[in-house]
């Protein structure tokens, strides 16, 4: 159970016996607590209800991607402990409430059916599955944006590319002519243009994937330090190298034979007339 | 001949490549425009939102708008509000989690609203009444419903709804209380995904089981159009100094500082790559086409033309290039901003009003500039290069190969 906007005061004075609590490293850092150390957590700053505990350990939050703006000021404290200062005393009954209860089912794959039952059987109880689906998922979309804004920048890199290729093409105007007049056919002329830019995209794609896997840890350090988390925000994986080598190959290829066609389908002897 | 005239000859001359070139740009442009327009997209948004609802002030009990409690007397605060001169509408405001089913259904989870008052800036009403028309006057809980919640439970007005109020902190099981539904209607700030139900503040009331006037967690204020500024937030906040007092400004400053700070940061590192990317991409261009015509350059220094128009002539042809590309981008960027618009606006929770990107002329007068200086950043090595170029020894090379 965590309790979430409670005041951490040095104690002044120490009850017999306090209570173990653990605190956030960002809340440690705030309040300049050390483990040891007695604090007072009350349920306002007025110090109501306000109980003495003993840090007795400093934890990492779980990284969670939807609150890594947050300010994560967190104590870890056993339930009846939290009970005892955030019930109200004149209702006998919220010494009983939780605000949820988390369950792990035998079979997970009838989580839906499990919820559909207890909300029938006991009304006002909210169930809710804690894996998200494709629909209600903050990061399946900014998934789709980063596919989408990586598809533009691929389209503008293919142009780039096409257009080296083609500054390539007219440098060999000649040495392609003369390779025709020794025997040398469009077919294998057309190989060669494709299999260097297939070379050229691979070379390019290997590089950006050194430069991205250099950069990670960079891009990490900066974000992890500007929102205070340990939550890993760049990872370059296989399978991401793998899909750039994909598609950057195909593309690579293409660009060859495109910027060499117009090259290659004409005569000979027109090739040497500039 | 002027250098640009020498440049729009070389453009025209390797029409291919500069086609290329000035696509490659425009679509390096748009990611550049559309990441401008992402960078304060949402803010413009969300303020334009803020403004649209037609109130400035927002009352609440706690630092910040987003976890609210109720606010102690807020009826008298309301009516005190009202006093003061220069006030033109208050409306109180209270939001608790509850549970809501039909007869027959399985229960939803909605966000219980209760109103003060109706009010046209907040919601509009699609179809059936209003909260206070005649035909729902006489209901004990007359509810408004969001299209998805109409949906969701299969409601048309005159429906029955039955709610359970689940107030945070509450350990007793608070009778449910049926409401109809008078009509379905579209909310400001609601996500397109919302289940949220409005009733009257009364009604609100013997939902969370109270007995006397229910307190408000929100107090939005309008002031008229010619009110001093600050002026009634200093009369709220002398009335009421326990209290915060929020200008619609200080709640974008805020959403700027915590909600917003993801899509201006990738927006910030998007932008920087596409900028690299074009520099390297047009400088690379320039240079390997500086390479191939380094024979022509060295004649025409020998014909007597001097390296500062030479140098000037390969600043158009960057500009030429960044330019015609950069003007591309901009309606590329418009249409790509739509496509990406959304997707992102297919996240859970994003009112349906809301939009990334936004159009401003802010962003039209940096994407020139950055695009200005990539264009300048892009010739400064081809220049270089052929402002040290031996002119003889490059021409019998050249002719001799």
């Amino acid at each position: 159970m965590v309790a979430l906007g409670s005041v951490a005061i040095p104690a002044v004075t120490l009850a017999a016996d306090p209570p173990a609590i653990l605190v956030s490293r960002q809340l440690a850092a705030r309040a300049h607590l050390t483990v040891g150390e007695v604090v007072t957590l009350a349920v306002d700053a007025d110090g109501t209800r306000g109980r003495q505990f003993r840090v007795t350990g400093i934890y990492e939050p779980t990284p969670d991607p939807m609150r890594f703006t947050a300010d994560r000021l967190e104590a870890r404290l056993h339930l009846p402990d939290l009970i005892d200062i955030a019930a109200d005393p004149a209702d006998p009954a919220s010494r009983e409430a939780v605000s949820a209860i988390n369950l792990k089912l035998a079979d997970g794959r009838n989580s839906r059916e499990f919820a559909a039952d207890l909300m029938t059987r006991a009304p006002g109880v909210l169930v809710r599955q804690t894996a998200r689906s494709g629909e209600d998922d903050p990061f399946v979309v900014l998934e789709r944006f980063h596919v989408a804004i990586s598809i533009v920048t691929m389209i503008g890199g293919t142009a780039f590319l096409l257009a080296l290729m083609v500054i390539r093409a007219e440098e060999r105007r000649e040495t392609v002519g003369i390779l025709r007049l020794v025997g040398i056919s469009r077919r294998t002329l057309l190989a060669s243009v494709a299999i260097e830019g297939l070379a050229v995209a691979a070379m390019g794609a290997a590089f950006g994937i050194v430069l991205a896997y250099v950069s990670e840890g960079l891009v990490n350090r900066v974000f992890q330090a500007r929102y205070d988390t340990a939550l890993v925000f760049v990872r370059v994986t296989p399978s991401i190298a793998m899909r750039s080598i994909v598609v950057a190959a195909p593309l690579g290829i293409l660009a060859g034979i495109g910027a060499s066609w117009t090259l290659l389908r004409r005569e000979v002897l027109s090739i040497f007339h500039r | 001949m002027t250098s640009f005239a020498l440049a729009w000859r070389t453009a025209q001359r390797y029409r291919a490549r500069t086609m290329l070139a000035i696509a490659g740009v425009a679509v390096i442009g748009a990611l550049l425009f559309d990441m401008l327009l992402l960078s304060r997209g949402l803010l413009l948004s969300f303020a334009d939102l803020l403004d649209s609802s037609g109130f400035d002030l927002r009352v609440v009990s706690t630092e910040g708008l987003a976890a609210r409690l109720p606010i102690a007397g807020s009826a008298r605060l309301a009516g005190d509000i009202r006093q003061i001169p220069d006030v033109q509408h208050v409306l109180m405001i209270r939001i608790e989690p509850a549970t809501a089913r039909t007869a027959d259904g399985p229960s939803r989870g909605i966000s219980l609203v209760g109103s003060s008052d109706t009010d046209e800036h907040v919601w509009r009403v699609l179809q059936g009444t209003d909260l206070r028309s005649p035909a729902a006057a006489g209901e004990r809980c007359p509810a408004l419903v969001t299209r998805p919640l109409a949906v969701a439970l299969a409601l048309t007005p005159g429906a029955r709804l039955t709610i359970n109020a689940r107030p945070p902190g509450v350990a007793s099981a608070l009778p449910a209380v049926v409401c109809r539904v008078v009509g379905i209607a579209e909310f400001a700030f609601a996500p397109t995904d919302d289940l949220t139900a409005v009733t009257t503040l009364e009604a609100f009331g013997n939902a969370i089981g109270n007995a006397g006037p229910t307190d408000a967690d929100l107090v939005l204020v309008s002031s008229r159009p010619d009110a001093a500024p600050g002026g009634i937030l200093r009369a709220i906040a002398g009335l009421r100094p326990d209290l915060r007092v929020y200008s619609n400004e200080e709640v974008v400053s805020q959403f700027n500082r915590n909600g917003f700070a993801y899509f201006r940061q990738i927006s910030l590192v998007l932008s920087s790559l596409t900028m690299v990317f074009a520099f390297l991409l047009v400088a690379t261009l320039l240079t390997v086409s500086i390479n191939q015509r380094l024979g022509e350059i060295a004649a025409l220094r020998a014909l007597g033309i001097g390296r500062t128009r030479i140098a000037s002539m390969l600043l158009w042809e960057s500009a030429l290039l960044v330019g015609a590309g950069g003007l591309l981008a901009l309606p590329l960027g418009e249409a790509l901003a739509l496509v990406l618009d959304r997707i992102l606006r297919q996240m859970p929770g994003i009112p349906e009003r809301m939009h990334f990107f936004v159009f401003e002329p802010r962003a039209v007068a940096i994407h020139v500039t950055l695009l200005g200086v990539t264009a300048l950043a892009a010739a400064v090595y081809p220049i270089w290069l052929t402002a040290r170029l031996p002119i003889a020894e490059t021409l019998r090379r050249e002719v001799l190969g």
